[in-house]
């Protein structure tokens, strides 16, 4: 048996773990405040649309995620004031006007017959969008300093990843005919178009792209 | 997408069938229907049609559940000026209730009754179509989810009574969520109106009028002619004080003698 007295390093030799980071106290803080805006946003859309969607099992689903959505709002309402934000509220904000235009038309459509519009709407676009920005997130961040946002972020991307395929099949199952594919084409063209000129459901760097090369467009 | 959607909007697929509950509770075959002495209401599986009332029940239970989903979920958008927290607890009760129609769909195959077998009355979503979230709480969560409390405790003495271990267990399911629900309603009713008795007497009377309404002229009561009984001891967990519950008794008692004279005047005119 080893010693029990005998000195041994803090981090055992598979531990890669290092210092630090990409991101600062004040730049996590400001992406988390944008997540648990986004996140209230969808998880109230989802349950504002239970009732408008005529296809049982598609209700059923968006009244279940609807709670999962809600659910990573509150990680993220919990985690802020550890970020040395004491009302969560204060950052709980859209990071720019293109992000808020974005998620307007993404909850826009109310009409029984507009479900493909729905779910193209959340799981080709939105949630894919945020699956990226997370991942980014839980890599580019430290693992020791900022340990308790990757816990959350990897509890959220077990539920954006479950939620965006059976998203994903619910669509395969109601898109039926060419028209159908054009419909869903269509929609995820304009919202793709929004959340481009958003830069990311963060604002720019929402992938960690550099933007301090960028130029204004004529 | 709108604000507040009227019970006109619910979507639904074609098998679903809509009625008006108050044709049901005054029609006026129901007071030839009371003449006869036909023994206790209560739901007991010696009765020869205990089965179709059964499932009959179990259809009402789904789509109540539906509604209450709907009602939630609508809640959660409708109204920018509530709690985080709130929004977050009508987010939960979503799935909870997206769970009980899972359920009460897989009960009702079990039963051998399908969706559209019988027509859905859509008063409980109207109880979620208050414009002040305050309440559709009163409205929703100790009105209309009390009454869930009610039924499911029937349906699990029913399930034990009737030798159906599947259908107790499951309702005995639902009836944990729906005393938490209910809870819910209690707890924030309590919290909104801290400093404004007022507003508590309107939701309380609010809640009143419901209450009424979701006796269902005598459906609900604690008498042998009730096919629902008051779930005393769960009403209790909930939140509900013995006054409180007393008074539910009265005003269900009160619902069954004006439905029994409205549907008599309706036999009579006829």
């Amino acid at each position: 048996m080893a010693d029990p007295g005998a000195p041994r390093a803090a981090f055992a030799p598979w531990d890669r773990r290092e210092l630090p980071g990409l991101f600062g106290v004040v730049e996590a803080a400001r992406r988390i405040g944008a997540y648990r805006w986004i996140e209230t946003r969808l998880f109230e859309a989802l349950g504002g649309w239970v009732a408008t969607v005529p296809e049982l099992d598609v209700k059923l689903v968006l009244g279940r995620h609807c709670y999962h959505h809600a659910w990573h709002a509150e990680l993220w309402t919990k985690r802020l004031p550890e970020l040395r934000e004491m009302n969560p509220d204060r950052l709980t904000e859209a990071p720019n006007d293109e992000v808020i235009a974005f998620v307007d038309a993404l909850r826009e459509p109310e009409a029984p017959e507009l479900t493909i519009e729905k779910l193209v709407g959340v799981y080709r676009v939105l949630l894919p969008r945020k699956i990226a920005a997370y991942t980014f997130h839980r890599n580019a961040t430290s693992r020791i300093t900022d340990a308790p946002t990757i816990r959350s972020l990897d509890f959220a991307l077990h539920d954006e990843l479950e939620g965006w395929r059976e998203g994903e099949m619910l669509l395969q199952s109601l898109i039926q005919t060419p028209e159908d594919v054009e419909r869903a084409a269509r929609r995820q063209q304009e919202l793709e178009s929004l959340i481009l000129a958003a830069g990311g459901i963060t604002g720019p760097g929402s992938l960690g792209e550099d933007t301090s090369q960028e130029v204004e467009t004529p | 997408m709108k604000k507040i959607l009227p019970v006109e909007e619910l979507a639904r697929d074609s098998r679903f069938v809509r009625r008006e509950i108050q044709d049901a509770i005054t029609d006026p075959r129901q007071a030839i229907v009371a003449e006869r002495n036909t023994g206790t209401a209560r739901l007991e599986p010696d009765r020869p049609a205990a089965g179709d009332r059964a499932r009959q029940l179990m259809h009402g239970i789904f789509v109540g559940e539906l509604q209450a989903l709907e009602g939630a979920g609508r809640t959660a958008f409708d109204f920018d000026d509530v709690p985080f927290q709130l929004k977050l607890d009508m987010a939960r009760q979503c799935w909870d209730e997206s769970r009980h129609c899972e359920i009460s769909v897989k009960l009702s195959e079990h039963m051998g009754t399908e969706i559209g077998e019988f027509a859905e009355a859509t008063f409980l979503y109207e109880a979620a179509c208050a414009p002040d979230a305050l309440l559709r709480l009163t409205g929703v969560n100790r009105a209309l989810e009390g009454l869930a409390i009610d039924v499911f405790n029937t349906m699990k003495e029913f399930g034990d009574s009737s030798g159906d271990p599947v259908l107790s267990a499951c309702e005995d399911w639902m009836l944990a969520d729906e005393v938490t629900h209910v809870k819910m309603g209690s707890d924030w009713l309590r919290r909104l109106t801290e400093n404004d008795p007022e507003r508590r007497e309107r939701a309380l009377e609010f809640q009143r009028t419901v209450d009424k309404l979701f006796s269902l002229g005598g459906f609900r009561g604690e008498t042998d002619e009730n096919p629902i009984q008051l779930a005393r001891k769960f009403r209790e967990m909930a939140g509900f004080s013995t006054v409180e519950i007393d008074e539910l008794s009265e005003v269900s008692a009160e619902a069954q003698d004006e439905a029994r004279a409205v549907a008599t005047a309706r036999g009579a005119a006829a």
